[in-house]
């Protein structure tokens, strides 16, 4: 590590020192590549400069991308877009035991590390009680044989299924073993078990090359190169010109990168916008906000096609009341109201909702109640000018209503506090779709009482920022977490349903859109449509290397 | 030499301050920054523990350990001339010395070299311009001034869009080309090539958003010298024209420029923050934008304590050339 970075300083300096001394007497750049079959797939999935050299999979923060699935595995694939049973990459089968605390997983056979050694159910083993994984549910992991490996847990694991399965990192006992302080490790010579391995590495770009060892065979795809770029301008220059093959990123005229037939787009919609409001008044919260009444009236006077339209361009989409990513998630919607919050706005419900609560219109045209005007604080953070012009139109849309709502926006540091902290009436805030189909973690996460605090404390564990709490619908997400039995589950989350969309401690804006732009000119298998195998963003963990190993380059 | 030696005391002392104060600004903050540093670094883990080394280092860097303040001010200073600056919480494990290194002679040499660019044409065709007074030269002002008011990463995204994006004729971004060298740095002559190149885009930028105040400033200068007695005097005498131009009226207006392009050269160092960002370039301006974002303390203290230093070393220089053109500098300094 040290002996690199002399190395290259004394180069950087050389280097430097000629470029400009010459500067503005050079000659113009090779430009045009050839078909993707002599050359390496060129990635942007997020990296800014100085690029991390840093492949611990402990460090979900830190590491480079290319760890976490094109170089380390997980036993399963959880494709977050489809309902489909998991895939399996070095597990084969699983079986849960009736009571959810015994899993047995049985691993394909013959595999191998990158290095050549083999991958036995012993590194799986070592991998489940190393470190961080080591969960205090787990009383045991062991290894009858080499392709079995037999988890106990004390409590039902089913909620924590698809984390062990599909998120823990598989590492090498052989490797792994000697490594006693796993956080400051940066694992510059990461052996794994994906399909690719790490050939180059610099603070500008890194290269990974197809694995010799992987148990399918060598992909298709020999090297993927992973840029380091800073702003989303220059990658979008990078892919008009071809010079770039894949990158995950908003650009508001699509138009301008595909039009030239080389580059196609997908874009997807996932994660919900909505409007988190401090929503109760006993752990807390002051405001108007807290009345379920003015939510509901709030969540009736939206003109969401127009947000949609105006503030996000056209390409996001639109949610539901009930939090489920559909159509994947059809299976738990229990009512058919649900699947879409209103799309046009009725001032006329709205007010009828506010009169029947006991609000009267004031002489200046706002609901108010005891002689005080409902007057809501909505803020955002500036510079996420999506979110602003959605602000400003939410507001535009609930004095309509007769509701008044000031927009304002805010720096990042004076938007995270105060919405952790409890001390705000609305704020504009992204939630997290669950990446499997079953919506317990967005339920247990933003919606139950365990995962939220009083206000002027952040939440322990969860994103409960609404300060929800509802013994009703707690009741029902816990149930629906210690029961693998589908139609037990199907009346708990129906319970949750009713409640949260009637309370909306969260009001549904629009679904986000997460646009991914590709190669298809010189390279074929991408995600479609019509075949949405697992997410086309490069910056998406197991997903991105499932994507890399369909690929082919055009010849 | 009476002069030259208080100068250097006068700089030896403020570099003492400096640092010292970089030492104690930790300290001296509101809130315990190596447990701000300690909380960021286990949040970045997951919450999972951190080993008791680091834990240790973080605390000595900022100040948090048991030791009296003067004791911690002698490790410090220990540290310093090991050449130790400590370890980064953004980018994490990686030394705050390392980070430096890498990203410092881009920007050195990048904006040191245009930035002398922009001067010396600012100063030759400032003079020229100055000394042709009156005549169409004169609309060079406004023209260049105008490229100094546009905001400039407007100015650079324009410059992409054409000579990049539309013509293909320079990269967009990078320091050297990371299709054709995806290793890193090497020594060899396509590599220089390649960052010559890719210095070209970046390096107009500049030169064209701060050429105007140069030429601007040397003009006016020029100018007002040239309606002084020694001048009439030198004109009246039957000189050469160029001979008055060049040793009697530019080389006694460019001094107050001078002066300036001292205090510009100090500051290259901290970089050009928009031209790293728009060019993804690998400088230290983008550590100082990373280091305040991710309230990174030993990364700040690094890279301000780089910046001191050579604003220091640059105005010590230029009071040394000062002094050197400028005899009165000398005497009354």
């Amino acid at each position: 590590m040290i002996r690199r970075s002399k190395r290259s300083l004394a180069v950087a300096i050389a280097a430097g020192a000629t470029a400009l001394s010459l500067a503005l007497a050079g000659c113009s750049p090779s430009g045009g590549s050839s078909s993707g079959a002599d050359r390496p797939l060129r990635v942007w999935a997020g990296s800014a400069t100085p690029v991390n050299e840093n492949f611990n999979p402990f460090n979900l923060d830190s590491a480079v991308h290319a760890t976490f699935g094109p170089i380390y595995e997980p036993l399963f694939f959880f494709n977050q877009l489809s309902s489909d049973p998991p895939v399996g990459l070095l597990g084969d089968s699983y079986e849960i035991s009736e009571d959810g605390t015994v899993v047995t997983v049985t691993l394909k056979p013959d595999l191998k590390w990158n290095d050549g050694e083999a991958l036995t159910a012993a590194d799986v083993v070592f991998t489940m009680g190393y470190g961080p994984n080591k969960s205090v549910d787990m009383v045991s992991a062991e290894a009858p044989d080499d392709t079995t490996v037999v988890l106990t847990y004390s409590k039902p694991h089913f909620t924590g299924l698809s984390l062990t399965l599909g998120s823990t990192w598989i590492v090498p006992e052989h490797v792994w073993g000697k490594i006693t302080d796993y956080m400051a490790e940066t694992n510059p010579k990461p052996i794994g078990s994906g399909p690719y391995m790490l050939k180059t590495f610099s603070d500008a770009a890194y290269t990974v090359e197809a694995n010799p060892n992987f148990r399918d065979g060598e992909p298709a795809v020999k090297e993927v190169q992973y840029i380091g770029i800073d702003s989303n301008q220059s990658s979008q220059d990078l892919l008009a010109t071809g010079k770039l093959d894949w990158v995950g990123q908003f650009i508001a005229n699509p138009d301008a990168v595909t039009g030239k037939g080389v580059i196609s787009t997908l874009n997807l919609q996932q994660d919900p916008t909505v409007l988190v409001t401090c929503s109760s008044a006993e752990q807390g919260c002051t405001g108007a906000q807290t009345d379920p009444a003015v939510r509901q009236a709030i969540n009736v006077a939206l003109d969401r096609s127009t947000i949609r339209e105006k503030a996000f361009a056209g390409l996001a989409g639109e949610s539901n009341p009930a939090f489920l990513l559909l159509p994947r998630d059809e299976a738990w919607l229990s009512d058919p109201s649900l699947e879409t919050s209103p799309q046009s706005p009725n001032a006329a419900e709205a007010g009828a909702i506010l009169e029947a609560a006991g609000y009267a219109k004031g002489s200046d045209g706002f609901y108010g109640k005891d002689g005080e005007t409902i007057d809501l604080d909505l803020f955002s953070p500036d510079g996420w000018t999506d979110y602003n012009d959605a602000a400003k139109l939410i507001a535009e849309q609930a004095g309509e209503a007769g509701i008044k709502i000031t927009p304002r926006t805010v720096s990042d540091a004076d938007y995270w506090t105060p919405i952790s902290s409890g001390d705000f009436q609305m704020a504009l805030y992204g939630l997290a779709a669950s990446l499997v189909a079953d919506p317990y973690s967005t339920y247990h996460e933003y919606f139950e009482g365990v995962s939220t605090a009083k206000v002027g404390e952040d939440p322990v564990s969860g994103q409960n920022y609404s300060r929800y709490s509802n013994p009703v619908a707690d009741a029902a997400i816990v149930a629906a977490g210690a029961t693998n039995d589908e139609a037990t589950k199907q009346a708990a989350y129906a319970t949750v349903q009713t409640e949260i969309a009637r309370d909306l401690p969260y009001i549904p804006v629009v679904l986000n859109a997460s646009q991914s732009f590709f190669n298809t000119k010189d390279f074929t298998g991408w995600p479609s449509e019509s075949d949405l195998y697992a997410v086309p963003l490069p910056y998406t963990s197991v997903a991105s290397a499932i994507v890399l190993t369909h690929l082919k380059p055009v010849k | 030499m009476k002069f030259y030696l208080r100068r250097f005391t006068f700089y030896v002392v403020t570099l003492w301050a400096a640092i010292s104060l970089n030492f104690l600004l930790p300290r001296l903050l509101p809130g315990d920054p190596a447990q701000i540093m300690i909380g960021k670094l286990r949040r970045a883990s997951g919450g999972r523990p951190i080993s008791q080394e680091t834990i240790d280092s973080i605390k000595a860097l900022l100040g948090a350990d048991d030791t009296p303040l003067w004791q911690q001010y002698l490790n410090y200073w220990g540290r310093l001339l090991h050449g130790d600056l400590g370890i980064s919480s953004t980018r994490y494990p990686a030394s705050v010395g390392e980070l430096i290194a890498q990203a410092l002679p881009w920007t050195v040499i990048l904006v040191g070299v245009a930035t002398v660019i922009s001067f010396v044409l600012g100063i030759v065709v400032g003079a020229w311009v100055g000394w042709r007074r009156g005549t169409w030269l004169d609309h060079l002002v406004p023209i260049t001034t105008i490229f100094q008011s546009i905001p400039y990463f407007w100015l650079a995204l324009v410059l992409v869009a054409i000579f990049s994006v539309n013509l293909g004729w320079l990269p967009i971004i990078g320091g050297y080309d990371v299709f054709e060298f995806p290793g890193g740095p090497e020594w060899s002559w396509a590599f220089v090539g390649s960052a010559i190149t890719h210095a070209i885009l970046p390096a107009v930028t500049i030169v064209l958003s701060s050429v105007g105040g140069w030429l601007l400033g040397m003009r006016n200068m020029m100018v007002s010298t040239l309606s002084e007695d020694h001048v009439v005097t030198a004109e009246a005498k039957g000189l050469r024209p160029r001979r008055i131009r060049t040793a009697y009226a530019s080389r006694i207006a460019q001094i107050p420029s001078l002066a300036g392009f001292g205090i510009a050269l100090g500051f290259v160092v901290a970089g050009s923050i928009v031209m790293e960002q728009v060019f993804s370039y690998p400088g230290i301006g983008k550590l100082m934008i990373q280091s305040v974002q991710g309230l990174d303390y030993a990364l700040m203290q690094g890279v301000f304590l780089v910046i001191t230093i050579t604003v220091l070393a640059a105005n010590f220089i230029m009071d040394l050339i000062y002094g050197f053109i400028d005899p009165r500098a000398r005497h009354n300094g």
